[in-house]
């Protein structure tokens, strides 16, 4: 019986174009399986992409990519994807339970009946996100964050050992941002591999690992590792951090300039 | 009672009956899908652009239904040449194709003896002229197009959620967009016999749209389509024995009221319905209050956007 890859991801002098576009220039990757994994970034520095290249939607324009030890066209029926951005199809009445059903797609295919196992699937989905009393209702009859939730909720449904989320807690309510943090935090308890990125720093000080974007793999490690000034430096620009206006600072906003650590404390 | 039988006695009234009753069929299934899709400027360039090929058809003596086929798939290449070769965007390539198409038919049946009556015919088609020959083909076509839309259940309700989506739960949007296509084409050609090229169009979008109004699901949508459809048929036809009408035109025309009326209905009934509200305890309902009255306990304690 052969064991499960140490890695999540393997990439060696990838490079990832959108049309004739280089959003990632050649890198070298490695991401830990099991994980919680947060890759940051300015605007356009390539994280969505390369959440892309790792579902398989997207392939490499050069170099090599492997998601537990295979290629992520193989790996996709157990790779769950929540994009970033799926805008509510105007008059489609779809309600929150068929969208999460959707998540058992993969597993049933075009055909195959939903089994007791799928119907338990999407109800322990919508449980574990706090949307199943709003099972019946539209898309279009949510807020925002109860919307969201239910697209995480789909991904969830998914039979899944890898669990790509863009941006998944940008712009949310309080209930929505906890509800999906939690998540984030358990998942990897179940052996689950979570990649997801986000803008907020302190957020991914809390990730196991963290992947810095600029148009290229910038830094790759711990937080500790990856969140120094140097790096975040050479990914946003000087000047671009400030460390939060300390009480007695008198309104002065210094510049950040040491490293953050695992817990995310600076 | 007499005034609902009359109409259906002879047996070319019976037959349009059928006829009209699985063009609406059809169509209820794959219009639902059409108007979800937000397809409905390309339903409708879609009618017009068979012309050409029954208009050919009639002209050289060949089958009305291989043309119509042809022609579908010279426009849909047509289309689909405009939209890759070029940036203009989807819409204008159907609408180029729209007026090509529809032009070039004319002027092919101009050239024939007949053409106001053939040209009349294609468009709003014959119902009380559809043969048994005519019955049997479109009763096939129908079971096909009827079998496809269940096999194509799962991957149109993903596409209609989100095509990037359906392409990573592995549903092959691409592919079943295009069946959705052949699946239009085939509901077109197999009705445009009875109720003609333009009025397929009145059946395609008014049974799925006036349903839309009433139902929360896409089956519910598109059963209850297929009742409309139906009920369009039997009340076009009445009403057309009756007042002496063109049959088609008026059948075509039945689902496009239903739906005006049933949108006036709604409105009405959401207007006093307010009223109700407002006017209980002599004050406006406060948000929780509406929240929990329409939708039950709401974890996030929010209303909906």
């Amino acid at each position: 019986m052969t064991s499960p890859p140490a890695a999540l991801a393997e990439a060696r002098g990838l490079e990832l174009r959108r049309g004739t576009h280089l959003a990632v220039a050649a890198s070298d990757l490695t991401l830990p399986a099991g994980r919680l994994v947060a890759v940051i970034g300015p605007n356009g520095s390539g994280k969505s992409t390369l959440l892309h290249a790792l579902a398989g939607t997207l392939a490499p324009s050069a170099g090599t990519l492997t998601v537990r030890g295979e290629s992520p066209e193989r790996h996709a029926r157990r790779t769950a994807f929540v994009m970033q951005t799926v805008e509510v199809p105007r008059g489609v009445p779809l309600t929150v339970r068929d969208v999460v059903t959707m998540g058992r797609y993969p597993s049933t295919g075009w055909f195959r009946r939903m089994r007791p196992v799928d119907r338990a699937a999407v109800q322990a989905a919508m449980d574990r996100m706090g949307v199943a009393d709003l099972a019946g209702r539209h898309l279009d009859e949510l807020s925002g964050g109860q919307r969201q939730r239910a697209y995480v909720a789909q991904g969830i449904a998914q039979e899944h050992d890898v669990l790509l989320l863009d941006e998944p807690i940008t712009g949310l309510d309080l209930v929505s941002a906890r509800t999906i943090d939690h998540l984030l935090h358990e998942e990897p308890e179940r052996g689950v591999s979570v990649v997801y990125t986000t803008h907020d720093l302190d957020e991914a000080a809390a990730a196991d690992h963290v992947v810095l974007m600029a148009g290229r793999v910038v830094a790759s490690g711990s937080p500790a590792e990856v969140l120094t000034e140097a790096h975040l430096e050479a990914a946003y620009g000087r000047g671009a951090l400030h460390r939060p206006t300390p009480p007695s600072a008198g309104g002065a906003v210094p510049f950040l300039d040491d490293p953050v650590d695992g817990a995310g404390r600076r | 009672m007499d005034w609902l039988t009359d109409p259906f006695l002879l047996g070319f009234q019976q037959r349009a009956l059928i006829g009209g009753l699985i063009a609406a069929l059809m169509c209820s299934v794959v219009g639902t899908w059409l108007v979800l899709r937000g397809m409905s400027f390309f339903g409708d360039a879609f009618v017009h652009g068979v012309l050409p090929g029954i208009a050919l058809a009639v002209v050289l003596g060949g089958s009305p239904h291989v043309g119509a086929a042809v022609a579908a798939v010279v426009m849909m290449a047509g289309i689909s040449l405009v939209h890759r070769a070029t940036t203009l965007k989807e819409d204008t390539a159907i609408g180029l194709l729209f007026v090509g198409m529809m032009a070039l038919g004319v002027v092919i049946i101009s050239l024939s003896d007949s053409y106001t009556g053939s040209l009349t015919a294609i468009l709003f088609g014959d119902v009380l002229g559809v043969s048994m020959e005519g019955l049997r083909v479109q009763a096939a076509i129908a079971v096909v197009v009827v079998l496809l839309a269940l096999v194509l259940y799962r991957p149109l309700l993903a596409l209609s959620f989100s095509e990037a989506k359906a392409g990573v739960l592995g549903m092959r949007p691409r592919l079943t967009h295009s069946l959705l296509l052949v699946m239009i084409g085939a509901a077109v050609i197999g009705s445009f016999q009875a109720v003609g090229t333009v009025l397929v169009f009145g059946l395609l979008v008014g049974p799925p749209a006036t349903a839309a109004l009433v139902t929360r699901t896409v089956p519910r949508m598109m059963a209850v389509a297929a009742l409309l459809g139906a009920a369009s048929v039997v009340v076009g036809l009445v009403l057309s024995y009756h007042g002496g009408t063109a049959g088609s035109a008026t059948m075509a025309l039945v689902p496009i009221v239903l739906f005006f009326t049933v949108l006036l209905a709604r409105a009405g009934a959401q207007a006093a319905r307010g009223r109700h509200v407002r006017g209980r305890g002599g004050r406006a309902v406060t948000a929780p209050e509406f929240q929990h009255a329409h939708h039950g306990h709401d974890a996030e304690g929010g209303l909906p956007r």
